[in-house]
């Protein structure tokens, strides 16, 4: 148990980000918005963890709040042991480099008026990760490892395609040698082919850099590509956790096997029984009580809608928060 | 044969395409180019912003350096000398009585008011200060105040007088008796005898008989000497008079001369006989004449003539000057004054005067220069334009820029001090402004620096809302996250990443902004409560032009500075065009 804590380069410990809604100027607090509402989860060096969900259903948020971009409400965020959200200002400003993030949209995260070089040179010079007489030969590599070319040095963000923006924007991040990317959705803007080039290109860079991936998305063909282990999200709670090939071959949760029968099977002969989930996603301002899935759910039971289901672990390392499955209960706390 | 030529195109066609190296190389791209190049590029590139920085260039030539070129001063003003008709002098027919007091006697103005009233009222003494005067009427207009000193107590009932004298000196003999009696029969209050001059006064049933000293003459005519400066003194005076009014006698002695007299209407001249003829002394008549200019000495003979002029009623007449040429004067009757007028050579103000070598746009109603206050109104106006936006955009930046960046409440109170800056009507604040500097009689130097202040103070909160509305939004791209994720300082993503997206639009909207702040100032200059005259400016130069006259009549005030607000405005508005499109990367013309 302990060697497997010694792997984990990151550990989220009971998560909370709440989002207050007041109305009007001076009214008090009226209600949450619960995006992120106590999720756990570990990443083993070098691996990818997948988190898929809906939209809305707080991956983003979970992405953001791991490398503290925007503050937590409640919980821990380990980062090779350091609860990043108690770091004071200069010493997260020293261990920023080691956590990045790619961003989903490639058009707006990258300052359109600067040189693409200095886009990706800034924050190495910044923060002195390398020498000043190095620092041309640096950028170029990382530029060519990226899949640029050196001469885009001195060129603007506008005169990209939407791919080698995104080259850029994983160009600027691995450019401070980090050692956890959280991908936040990193293909979904761009083409099939441009896809499958970025993701190849995250998997070498992995490689190559031994590098962390938290990736965020909601297309599971590309989750199940990259991923070493997937979370299931559901309305700020993640609903079954396990490798990619337990998850995808046994999907426990209703709600996972729901979302996996709608993952497109490129050959029209095969007939599938899909899952079709009725209603929409409910509120994460006024979560439904008892199991959060329990209002869509086709084997909603009574205790589904007034006991919120625990993390149990069914097989090794395959945890699901489903009234299914109540034997072999053992709380993730205990784990860990 | 025709399959080898084709053979043998098809092959050099070939080496021709192969020859061209179609590589997307290094060496084949075009050489990339700084920003700041590529601004300048794509600003070169756009015609009307070329067009609207010509025109910029060159008001700033013409305020600028035309300033220094110009022969003229900014406030000079000028002048010519021209004929114009003039009043020379002025002549007043008098009605009113004029005294003159004999040298050594005590007699006042307010003696002569109490002469007056007790000539109105038919008497014949009057009191005052304790002493009692006598008034012996000459003629009808002529009378003379004397002091009586009682001699004799006269009885005198149904012709039997008896005379009882108060003092000697006096022989009453049966002469002097006769006439005594022949003045009391007469009614008479006062009588000659002799040389003598004696009075006749009541007191009770008896009669006061008395000498006399004369005190003053009091005559509505006017004696003038040959020249008006002397004194003809009041025994000329009374002379003069009584040998006019006596129907016989036009001659008479004073102080050994002898003097004529020659009548003619009202106007009597009078000579003094000297050894070989006669020269003219003083003139009488009942006018007074008057140069208007202090430093115009009348001589007697323009007098007799002006005066002959009037009593015959005319109203030209010549006379000849010194260097003998004749000058026509015109004589121009309001009651009982005349005017008299000549052409006379003054230094006139050159005022609206028509475009000419000299004055290119001619000169403006205080005949300065319009060129030249051209000049330096642009002077005037192009600063206050620059230092109003710069005042504005510092404002604007700092205070936009806190609300942005530190939102929350920072930004509430801020936004809340725009909102109510927005809801302040801007021209009736500075117009109130304007009049509140005209009441505290402010400096007009000191005023545009006032005005600078207070357009800059007025206009910040647009800029400031534009730029917290781009911070705002900024804040929330993701390149700002990705460089909050990259670790750099907060003052390099302020200044690296904030600003430099901001400075764009502060650009443009400055620039646009000039054109609004020369606007205004001009608009506030032709209300006259911008700058204020002696200070050009190009408003002002225009409020010199206020009436549809002047409008149709004096183009050359107004047109040329309304033209250059217009040409300005429109070239700042221009440029700032162009500024913007060759600021915003995406343009890819």
């Amino acid at each position: 148990m302990s060697a497997i804590k010694d792997d984990n380069i990151i550990e989220v410990r009971n998560l909370k980000k709440y989002y207050p809604v007041s109305s009007g100027l001076f009214a008090k607090v009226k209600y949450y918005v619960k995006a992120v509402d106590d999720i756990s989860f570990n990443i083993k060096r070098g691996t990818t963890m997948g988190l898929v969900g809906e939209s809305g259903c707080g991956k983003t948020t979970v992405g953001k709040t791991m490398i503290r971009l925007t503050d937590k409400t409640d919980g821990q965020i380990l980062f090779n042991g350091i609860d990043i959200h108690t770091l004071n200002r200069k010493d997260l400003r020293a261990i920023r480099p080691k956590i990045q993030i790619i961003f989903q949209d490639p058009y707006s995260s990258l300052s359109p008026r600067m040189p693409v070089g200095e886009i990706i040179g800034e924050a190495v010079r910044d923060n002195n990760l390398v020498p000043k007489e190095d620092f041309d030969d640096y950028i170029s590599k990382v530029m060519l490892d990226c899949g640029l070319q050196v001469y885009h040095k001195d060129r603007y963000p506008h005169e990209f395609s939407g791919g080698q923006r995104q080259r850029i924007c994983i160009a600027r991040s691995i450019a401070l040698n980090p050692d956890f990317i959280v991908c936040d959705e990193p293909v979904s803007a761009l083409d099939v082919s441009i896809q499958a080039q970025i993701l190849n290109l995250l998997m070498e860079l992995q490689n190559k850099y031994s590098l962390t991936y938290l990736f965020i998305s909601h297309d599971l063909s590309v989750v199940e590509h990259i991923s070493d282990t997937v979370g299931v999200m559901y309305l700020g709670s993640i609903v079954e956790y396990s490798d990619k090939k337990t998850i995808f071959g046994n999907p426990l949760h209703p709600y996972t096997q729901a979302l996996f029968s709608a993952i497109p099977v490129p050959d029209p002969d095969i007939k599938r029984d899909r899952i079709i989930l009725e209603g929409n996603m409910p509120s994460p301002a006024n979560p439904p009580s008892g199991c959060k899935f329990h209002t869509r759910c086709r084997h909603c039971m009574e205790i589904c809608k007034h006991q919120d289901p625990q993390m149990v672990e069914i097989e090794s390392g395959h945890l699901v928060a489903c009234h299914l499955y109540p034997t072999k209960i053992r709380f993730i706390g205990d784990r860990l | 044969m025709d399959k080898d030529k084709m053979d043998k195109d098809r092959e050099n066609r070939i080496t021709e395409y192969t020859d061209i190296d179609n590589g997307l190389s290094d060496v084949q791209r075009v050489k990339v180019l700084s920003p700041g190049m590529l601004v300048v590029r794509r600003f070169l590139r756009n015609r009307l912003a070329i067009i609207g920085f010509i025109i910029i260039l060159f008001m700033f030539l013409f305020s600028f350096i035309g300033g220094l070129i110009t022969p003229y001063d900014e406030t000079e003003v000028f002048r010519y000398i021209g004929s114009m008709s003039k009043e020379y002098v002025s002549v007043t027919i008098n009605e009113e009585f004029r005294f003159t007091v004999a040298e050594g006697m005590a007699y006042d103005n307010a003696t002569h008011a109490r002469f007056i009233l007790a000539k109105n009222q038919g008497e014949s003494v009057f009191t005052h200060g304790g002493e009692a005067f006598h008034i012996i009427q000459e003629a009808e207009d002529f009378f003379r105040v004397v002091l009586s000193y009682p001699k004799a107590r006269i009885t005198y009932i149904r012709g039997i007088m008896g005379v009882t004298p108060l003092e000697d000196g006096l022989s009453y003999d049966e002469e002097f008796q006769n006439a005594i009696r022949q003045a009391i029969d007469g009614g008479q209050t006062s009588f000659i005898f002799g040389d003598e001059q004696y009075t006749l006064s009541r007191d009770g049933r008896d009669y006061v008989l008395g000498t006399t000293q004369d005190v003053a003459i009091e005559s509505l005519l006017i004696t003038d000497g040959v020249s008006s400066n002397k004194d003809l003194g009041f025994g000329f005076k009374l002379e003069s008079e009584k040998a006019l009014r006596a129907d016989d006698s036009t001659s008479f002695v004073f102080e050994g001369n002898t003097y004529q007299i020659e009548e003619e209407e009202n106007v009597a001249s009078v000579y003094r006989l000297t050894g070989s003829g006669r020269e003219q002394f003083a003139l009488i008549s009942p006018m007074a004449v008057q140069a208007v200019s202090r430093d115009v000495v009348l001589t007697i003979e323009f007098k007799t003539a002006l005066e002959k002029a009037i009593a015959d009623g005319e109203t030209k007449f010549t006379y000849p000057d010194d260097a003998g040429n004749e000058i026509v004067y015109d004589i121009n009757r309001i009651n009982n004054v005349y005017t008299v007028k000549t052409e006379t050579n003054t230094h006139l103000i050159s005022m609206h005067e028509q475009p000419s070598s000299q004055h290119w746009l001619g000169t403006d109603k205080h005949g300065m220069d319009v060129l030249t206050r051209l000049m330096y109104g642009g002077r005037i106006s192009l600063m206050i334009g620059f230092i109003v936006v710069l005042l504005e955009t510092a404002l604007g930046i700092i205070m936009g820029g806190l609300a942005g960046y530190f939102g929350k409440w920072v930004d509430m109170l801020i936004m809340r001090i725009v909102d109510v800056f927005f809801c302040i009507p801007f021209l009736p604040i500075l117009i109130i402004l304007g009049s509140v500097m005209d009441k505290l009689d402010v400096d007009p130097q000191l005023r545009i620096y006032y005005l600078m202040l207070i357009l800059g103070i007025m206009s910040w909160p647009g800029i400031a809302r534009m730029v917290r509305g781009q911070i705002l939004s900024l804040r929330e791209q993701e390149f700002m996250l990705a460089a909050e994720a990259t670790g750099l300082s907060i003052s390099r993503r302020i200044f690296k990443h904030l600003i430099p997206n901001v400075i764009p639009q502060l650009i443009v909207l400055a620039t646009l902004g000039l054109g609004g702040v020369i606007l205004y100032e001009s608009t506030l200059s032709f209300l006259g409560l911008g700058v204020k005259f002696p200070f050009a400016s190009w408003g002002n130069i225009i409020s010199g032009v206020s009436t549809a006259y002047e409008m149709t009549n004096f183009w050359f005030v107004w047109i040329p500075a309304g033209l250059l607000i217009l040409l300005t405005v429109l070239g700042f508005n221009f440029v700032g065009d162009g500024l913007r499109d060759a600021f915003d990367p995406k343009m890819k013309r």
